[in-house]
């Protein structure tokens, strides 16, 4: 009889734990090409239903990050878990688009989508299924008989994206997915994220393109020099920063830089003796996050 | 939504899924193989003369083996095109993210490749059966055999080609000089025996060599002469076979020459 409570209580602690834990889990990690260090101990966990927006420049150790979690490269240390597996066991819970596109042009997109969906263990109706939804959360589905190579940069992107998303993966990671694509791609794409977050899929989205991230709703982990170095909500993050208080008082404009624009703008109206011809307030966007974070550290 | 991929089966099926894939890839592009088909045929025809005249018995084996095994290096750059046109799509990455390992991912690979390789020898023997008079005098499992040798030969030197070059142009350039060479070293155009002594002693040097002598041994009916050269070209096969195993597990993007 105890062993059938203990069995039971482990369960139910493994099922609340499984609940809570995160989907990926990278502590640490250090990925070295030669003398040139990629990653130097880059930590990062990623929650269930979450979205990460991975931001930093060229070199800061993005994609080499993203490389390792497709369990394309190994770290030279570090630890790095996918539900709790190495992330070659994990390969059937993660779905990957690279930055650049990596399909065959000969093929068309239901060729690619079932040669990758069945590499995922899709079959016959499930994975027919899976291609109609796919396709038209993606705005795809007149162009399922079209090669790949007959689409545009930005059909393509969705195509990519897609195989991505097709067996509904635990994990997605998309490496600069809307690079040089037009608003429609990026808004089909946005789209298709949250509702997959908000289906519980953990997600890490690549980008230099910030404003992608507020309408994301994402969080956001900043990555300098091969580390991660900063990480939290937009609201976190940009909390401590300055905005901008302008006070347009005709022969003169007033720029006060400014945390708490609406105080600071309070104490300016009571001071000033010009008549006063237009007021703006401009709150601190990710953008100045960024510099802020790239020139701290 | 997901089967099992654990186990057999779900290896069975994703073996399967990539069989089916790269047949579909060598049907959107068959260029290469109408080619390496028509062209011996032509050859066989145009040399059938000249051996008959030059040769005792006709010629018509050498013949038609010679330019088999010709037209088959040739065809080194449809197993290296379709290691090489991977990295240059950027597949085989993606194809790494899935469940897939890499021993699924290179049978499924080879596997169309394979049947590539037998249908043109096949195609190629029965024109020489069918239009010049070869005769088969052995069983058609020594000659299966003997088709089967040469061809994993060839995937095995052709996956390794793949691996060493940096372009599908450094490819083109070596299948087909290295074909050339190769195949007139081993007596493919004209035999030996009407080449420079210098020729003879050389000649064992190339697989065509062996595949040559293996593959007249299967049509005469020559068990132990087509054993021995299979024997060599199956360690010639699992050296380069293993080597390109080898660089290939490092992922074909890292490769450099």
């Amino acid at each position: 009889m105890d062993a059938i409570n203990y069995t039971r209580y482990s369960f139910y602690t493994m099922y609340r734990n499984w609940e809570v834990a995160a989907v990926l889990e990278a502590t640490g990690l250090v990925k070295r090409y030669g003398q040139v260090t990629a990653l130097a101990g880059f930590t990062l966990s990623v929650a269930p239903g979450e979205i990460t927006g991975l931001v930093g420049h060229n070199g800061a150790g993005k994609t080499t990050f993203t490389r390792i979690v497709a369990g394309l490269a190994a770290p030279d240390a570090g630890h790095i878990t996918i539900a709790g597996l190495a992330p070659r066991r994990a390969a059937r819970l993660i779905g990957v688009a690279p930055q650049e596109i990596s399909l065959y042009p000969a093929v068309t997109v239901r060729e690619s989508l079932r040669v990758f969906g069945g590499l995922h263990g899709l079959r016959r109706k499930p994975l027919a299924a899976a291609i109609g939804e796919v396709t038209d959360a993606l705005c795809l589905a007149d162009f399922l008989d079209q090669r790949i190579a007959s689409l545009s940069g930005g059909q393509q992107r969705r195509a990519q994206a897609a195989v991505a998303l097709l067996h509904r993966p635990q994990l997605v990671l998309l490496d600069e997915p809307t690079a040089g694509v037009d608003p429609q791609t990026r808004q089909a794409l946005i789209a298709a994220l949250r509702q997959r977050a908000a289906d519980g899929a953990a997600i890490v989205y690549t980008t230099h393109y910030l404003p992608e991230l507020a309408d994301l709703q994402a969080t956001i982990a900043v990555a300098r020099h091969g580390r991660v170095i900063a990480r939290g909500t937009a609201q976190q993050l940009l909390s401590g920063l300055p905005g901008q208080v302008t006070l347009d008082l005709g022969d003169e404009v007033l720029r006060v830089p400014a945390v708490d624009t609406a105080a600071t703008l309070a104490q300016l109206l009571t001071t000033i003796t010009k008549p006063l011809r237009g007021v703006s307030v401009t709150e601190p966007s990710l953008d100045d996050l960024y510099q802020a974070v790239a020139n701290a550290a | 939504m997901l089967h099992d991929s654990s186990g057999p089966t779900g290896c069975a099926l994703r073996v399967a899924a990539l069989v089916r894939h790269n047949l579909l890839l060598r049907r959107r592009d068959p260029a290469n193989l109408i080619t390496y088909m028509i062209t011996p045929m032509i050859l066989i025809a145009l040399f059938k003369p000249v051996l008959t005249r030059l040769m005792p018995d006709g010629g018509t084996a050498q013949d038609v083996t010679g330019m088999l095994v010709l037209s088959s290096t040739l065809a080194l750059q449809i197993v290296g095109m379709s290691l090489l046109s991977e990295r240059t799509w950027r597949t085989w990455e993606m194809l790494r993210t899935t469940p897939a390992t890499a021993a699924e991912l290179l049978i499924g690979k080879a596997v169309p490749v394979l049947a590539v390789l037998l249908l043109q020898q096949t195609v190629v023997i029965s024109y020489g059966v069918a239009v010049t008079g070869l005769s088969m005098s052995g069983p058609p499992f020594l000659l299966l055999v003997a088709m089967l040798v040469w061809s994993v030969t060839l995937l095995a030197a052709g996956s390794l080609l793949a691996t060493l070059v940096r372009s599908h142009s450094q490819l083109a350039v070596l299948t087909d000089i290295g074909a050339i060479v190769l195949s007139t070293l081993a007596g493919a155009l004209l035999p030996l025996s009407l080449m420079p002594s210098i020729a003879r002693h050389v000649a064992p040097a190339s697989p065509g060599y062996w595949a040559i002598s293996m593959l007249k041994a299967a049509i005469g009916g020559d068990a132990a002469g087509t054993l021995g050269p299979a024997a060599i070209l199956g360690g010639i096969a699992v050296a380069a076979g293993t080597t390109a195993c080898l660089r290939l597990r490092r992922g074909l993007a890292q490769l450099k020459s």
